[in-house]
């Protein structure tokens, strides 16, 4: 009971050694705000990684093919058994993609990925991070006319007719622009009059409206009919035309076409995009094989793929497999044979991800095939062990400061007991075992360690609560942005507090408190009453 | 303790107890034989007990004087086996304290021999109440404490009572005088009716009136309650008040009559 009494006391009397425990309740802190942000960094890190990323994927190196994956799939099916849930192929290639920005033609490079829009998004967590919700739901490559995440501005079909309808306005104005041309130019006296310029015609947006204006002319056949009836080739449905038909659809990485930047007058992050959702692009790309020739494809972007990686948002493009194997040439014309880049392996729940890897390399083994066999880990490891290494070093150095904090509490408690000999003496005249007087130093170790590591909880809780509004604290206060969304693509410091980590701390901080106390406190336990009792 | 200590405690308890020199003819709470103790100042032993035999009868007041530096504070420290002498033997009625376990002992101070020093040793954290419950406190664990804690401040307040501080129970050390300190810390001796009551100079740090105030109450309860009292003094004044007197010499003690300390001074 005196234990209790005294180290209460002493608690309450000595404020120098809650001094000392402050740098336990900051190192506690710190812990805490580092673990849980570089936790939610991980997590958000592992989410979008691995959202691209199958469980374990074949692929055959390089811009190599594996032929006839229906073989492969059937031998993988054999291999994996039970822990197999879903696979797909696809193709990858590096490939460039033509576009214009008002008028200026721009490329840039891609890796366009050819899917199947049915199994691929079963096997990678592919659909939430596209950015029209009817695409979400099911995966198609045809442009929406509604759906697109509001950010996008004007976008699928109603950007599409715009943008045909601007086209065909400029046309018309260049049209104009050369007949007046024609006009203002100094002409050859005789030929006036010889030249009639023709009259322009009225602007018929679509073969329908055409019929409709000549339906007011009475007995005329329909152009349609006409059309169909009297022209070689295609029928008039077939002629393309923009505000009603979009190439082949492709999936754009969101970063390919839009740049991060930040408003000069309002200082908010804003996003422009150079191609939206509805836009023409043309594709080149290699036909497979060991003698390649650049394809030429035209598409039409139907949506934005926006993982928030940003290596994969800036280079990712999708587009359908068979499209894609057609175009590369991977069909044999003679057997109908197909050959794909890859093909991805999801598990089921609770596969360990190696032991199917060693199984497969197993079945095909690297240096037989070439084929090139990794979990998504594998994949991304020297990004994971890199962010890995980080956060141990870092608990590391955190460590080290609770501990330096420890030999504060060290030295200090070594100062109390040396004050407090005389009464180490009382007690042990008034009977207290050794043992006894030692508890009571260890509870005063212990109480300050619980009250520094408790406030540290309570501080570094509170730090990680509103970590986004201190970061936007201290860039007002210092002028410069801590955490800048156009780099990162969190829009803001993503943070998890794992209980266990906290516990963790909690026992570590403490720990080193109480040992911090133990020298003090034995030296407390051995002295010698009557020696203690003469001290001054 | 080590194996010497406890082979002869085996083997030589029962002629202990025969030579026990005062066994039958006197009623004494503590016993001494032929104690030694030196203390080393570098590597030269200074010999300050040489060979102590003194019995100390029940219920009686006994007077230790000497010259200062005579051994009497170290003397008073074997006794309450705070310090083990070097050699000889102490006994507590029929049973031997000095080479006793460290918990036996630690329980003896505790329960059965009250302290009381010159500079009063309180605990300057606690209240006057909280001072004199520390030895209940050392005696109980946390919950036997608790259990029992409103019998023990009962306890308490009766002595404090007894000693004239009733009206400062609630004051800390550092509020208090020097006699009110010191019967504070005689309430904390007395808190686990001890029978023995050991005084390292009471009055050495108080004026006559305080001084005064604390030997009458040590005589009261001397009388009152039956406690023996060991008083060491260099005071004359407080020395002969005393049942029975001994002076220190020469680290030996020599018995004097209450009325020789004038001549012999």
């Amino acid at each position: 009971m005196y234990k209790l009494l005294l180290s209460w006391r002493y608690l309450r009397t000595r404020f120098i050694a809650l001094a000392s425990v402050v740098s336990v309740t900051l190192g506690v802190a710190t812990l805490i705000v580092v673990n849980s942000v570089m936790a939610g960094f991980i997590t958000e890190m592992h989410a979008r990684l691995h959202g691209i990323l199958s469980d374990v994927e074949i692929a055959a190196p390089g811009l190599g093919v594996i032929y006839h994956p229906e073989y492969h799939i059937h031998e993988i099916k054999q291999v994996l058994g039970d822990d197999l849930e879903q696979l797909t192929a696809v193709v990858r290639v590096p490939a460039l993609m033509h576009f214009e920005v008002n008028g200026f033609p721009m490329t840039q490079q891609i890796l366009l990925i050819g899917i199947d829009d049915q199994s691929f998004g079963q096997v990678t967590d592919f659909h939430p991070f596209l950015m029209n919700t009817n695409h979400r739901k099911k995966l198609s490559f045809e442009l929406q006319a509604d759906g697109y995440d509001e950010s996008l501005g004007v976008c699928g079909w109603e950007h599409r007719r715009m943008i045909a309808a601007w086209n065909e306005e400029a046309n018309l104005q260049y049209e104009r622009l050369v007949q007046m041309n024609r006009q203002s130019a100094p002409v050859p006296q005789d030929l006036t009059g010889v030249i009639e310029l023709p009259k322009l015609p009225q602007v018929i947006k679509t073969i329908d409206e055409f019929d409709e204006i000549n339906a007011s002319t009475a007995g005329a056949p329909p152009m349609r009919d006409a059309f169909d009836r009297h022209l070689p080739g295609p029928t008039i449905d077939q002629i393309f035309d923009a505000r009603r038909d979009q190439h082949t659809g492709i999936v754009l990485g969101i970063a390919i076409s839009s740049r991060k930047y930040k408003d000069p007058e309002t200082g908010e992050n804003m996003e422009s995009f150079m191609i939206r959702p509805g836009d023409d692009v043309y594709i080149t790309l290699p036909t497979a094989g060991a003698n390649p020739n650049a394809v030429r494809e035209n598409c039409t972007v139907v949506d934005f793929y926006s993982s928030k990686m940003h290596e994969y948002d800036s280079t990712f493009a999708f587009m359908p497999l068979s499209k894609m194997q057609r175009l590369r040439g991977m069909i044999q014309p003679e057997t109908g044979m197909t050959s794909v880049s890859a093909i991805q392996i999801k598990l089921k729940p609770g596969t360990k991800l190696d032991v199917a890897r060693d199984k497969l390399q197993a079945r095909f083994p690297p240096f037989e095939t070439g084929y090139v066999i990794q979990t998504w880990q594998d994949t991304q490891r020297p990004l994971l062990s890199a962010v890995n290494l980080e956060l141990t070093i870092l608990n590391i150095l955190l460590f080290l400061i609770i501990a330096v904090a420890g030999f504060g509490i060290l030295a200090t408690f070594y100062m109390i007991v040396v004050e407090k000999t005389k009464d180490i003496g009382i007690l042990k005249s008034l009977g207290a075992p050794s043992g006894g007087v030692m508890s009571i130093f260890l509870t005063y170790g212990l109480s300050l360690g619980t009250v520094g590591t408790g406030v540290g909880i309570v501080l570094g809780l509170l730090f990680v609560l509103y970590i986004n509004d201190i970061a936007t604290l201290l860039g007002y206060l210092s002028g410069r942005e801590i955490f800048d969304p156009t780099i990162y693509y969190f829009d803001s410091i993503p943070t998890i507090v794992n209980p266990w980590m906290v516990v963790g701390v909690a026992i570590g901080a403490m720990l080193i408190a109480v040992l911090a106390s133990v020298l003090p406190a034995l030296r407390a336990a051995r002295m010698h009453p009557v020696k203690a009792l003469r001290y001054e | 303790m080590n194996e010497a200590h406890v082979r002869i405690m085996n083997t030589s308890r029962e002629s202990d107890i025969r030579r026990h020199p005062l066994r039958v003819n006197h009623p004494s709470i503590l016993t001494t034989v032929d104690l030694h103790k030196s203390f080393y100042k570098g590597k030269i032993e200074i010999p300050v007990l040489r060979g102590v035999d003194l019995s100390l009868p029940e219920k009686k007041i006994i007077s230790i004087v000497g010259q200062s530096g005579s051994g009497k504070s170290t003397l008073l420290h074997l006794l309450g086996t705070l310090d083990e002498p070097d050699r000889g033997e102490i006994w507590f009625r029929d049973k031997r304290i000095d080479n006793a376990p460290r918990r036996e002992r630690d329980k003896l101070r505790n329960q059965k021999i009250g302290m009381i020093f010159q500079f009063y040793h309180l605990l300057p954290e606690l209240t006057t109440l909280e001072n004199v419950l520390v030895p209940r406190m050392i005696e109980q664990g946390v919950f036997g404490y608790f259990r029992k804690r409103s019998k023990f401040i009962a306890r308490a307040k009766e002595i404090l009572e007894l000693v004239g501080l009733s009206h400062r129970i609630q004051h800390r050390p550092n509020q208090l005088s020097g006699g009110e300190m010191q019967r504070t810390a005689i309430a904390r001796a007395l808190i686990s009716c001890p029978m023995l009551l050991l005084a390292d100079e009471p009055t050495g740090n108080l004026d006559r009136k305080n001084g005064d105030e604390v030997m009458k109450t040590l005589i009261r309860l001397n009388r009152e309650e039956g406690i023996t009292v060991v008083i060491v003094t260099h005071d004359e004044s407080v020395a002969c008040r005393a049942d029975r007197i001994v002076r220190l010499e020469e680290g030996k003690v020599v018995e004097i009559e209450p009325g020789e300390l004038a001549e012999t001074d």
